[in-house]
């Protein structure tokens, strides 16, 4: 015969083969699930992005210790939060959103290098001629890869979060331009040119480092 | 003919193939006349590549375990204890 707890696992068992396999519920159902306490459908939600925002914390802080604090600060406001999410937006959009802030509150007392205007990163014809841009062949024949993304993590790091955080999601995580707008509560062009300054800032800091190791 | 700083503007959508048909077809002419451009373009497309080439990090085992226990805990705070819990009732071992 079974104890009481053992069929209490079993029966919290069940309950999960029953979510993964027979009927596997929404995320409005989830949602419902979870507002009414329900562990396993909040663990449920947050199970996919568990790592999308640890990276996205680490890449923004570059390192690991905030990268844990940003992604804990997240879920414990996740449930603290729970009855205010609308399922207007996606569970992910609102969870992203919630990271935003505690991103924000993490990074306002930091100093951040600034990024020049869009317009100063266009090649320069006006002068002597020697504004030549550089021209990579394969990075790889110059750096290993690992040192690559060495190079790049430093640099992402350095830049404001609200120039990195916009392109890391686009190019990392590749989430569309108008999801990150709804992340960022940005209008789409002001998260192009958000983006197109990072990238601006990026491949000037690569090209770079890829003169100084020209021979 | 109009300046580098003209198109740097749409360079970014042009790159990832999100630009208007009408901005594509002045940036390729403008490409065909400017090599700088034409190294900005090849250059930031390849800015990307290396991007992604970066492993993709995962959240360590044990900081997994601490997280769980944190938002375990939050939850008992915020919810109390409920039915499903692991916890057997007094009397029983
Ligand atoms: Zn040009
Ligand atoms: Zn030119």
């Amino acid at each position: 015969m079974l104890a009481g707890s053992q069929l209490r696992v079993d029966i919290r068992f069940a309950k999960r083969v029953l979510i993964a396999y027979n009927h596997p519920m929404n995320e409005k159902e989830l949602v419902i699930h979870a507002r009414g306490g329900d562990r396993d459908a909040f663990n449920e939600l947050i199970s996919n992005y568990i790592d999308k925002i640890y990276r996205l914390g680490f890449k923004v802080s570059g390192n690991e210790e905030d990268a844990q604090d940003i992604l804990q600060e997240t879920f414990l406001k996740a449930i603290d939060k729970i009855e205010s999410f609308r399922s207007e937006a996606s569970f992910g959009t609102w969870l992203y959103s919630i990271a935003m802030n505690v991103m924000r509150g993490c990074f306002a007392q930091r100093k951040k290098m600034a990024l020049k205007p869009i317009e100063d990163y266009a090649p320069d014809h006006s002068d002597t001629g020697s504004s030549g841009l550089f021209k990579w062949n394969d990075p790889h024949e110059m750096f290993e890869n690992s040192q690559i993304q060495g190079i790049i993590d430093d640099f992402i790091a350095e830049m404001p979060e609200e120039n990195s955080t916009p392109f890391i999601l686009r190019y990392i995580e590749e989430m569309p331009v108008k999801e990150i707008a709804g992340v960022m509560g940005l209008s789409v062009s002001a998260v192009k040119s958000r983006i197109l300054r990072a990238r601006l800032a990026l491949r000037e800091h690569i090209s770079s480092k890829m003169e100084e190791k020209m021979p | 003919m109009k300046d580098c700083t003209e198109y740097i503007q749409n360079l970014c959508s042009y790159v990832d193939g999100e630009a208007d048909d009408s901005i594509c077809k002045e940036i390729e002419k403008h490409l065909k006349d400017c090599p700088e451009c034409r190294v900005m373009v090849d250059t930031l497309k390849k800015t990307v590549v290396l991007c992604k080439e970066g492993e993709k990090k995962h959240l360590p085992a044990e900081l997994r375990a601490k997280l769980k226990s944190a938002l375990e805990k939050k939850w008992k705070e915020r919810f109390g204890n409920e039915a499903d819990e692991e916890t057997p009732p007094d009397g029983e071992k």
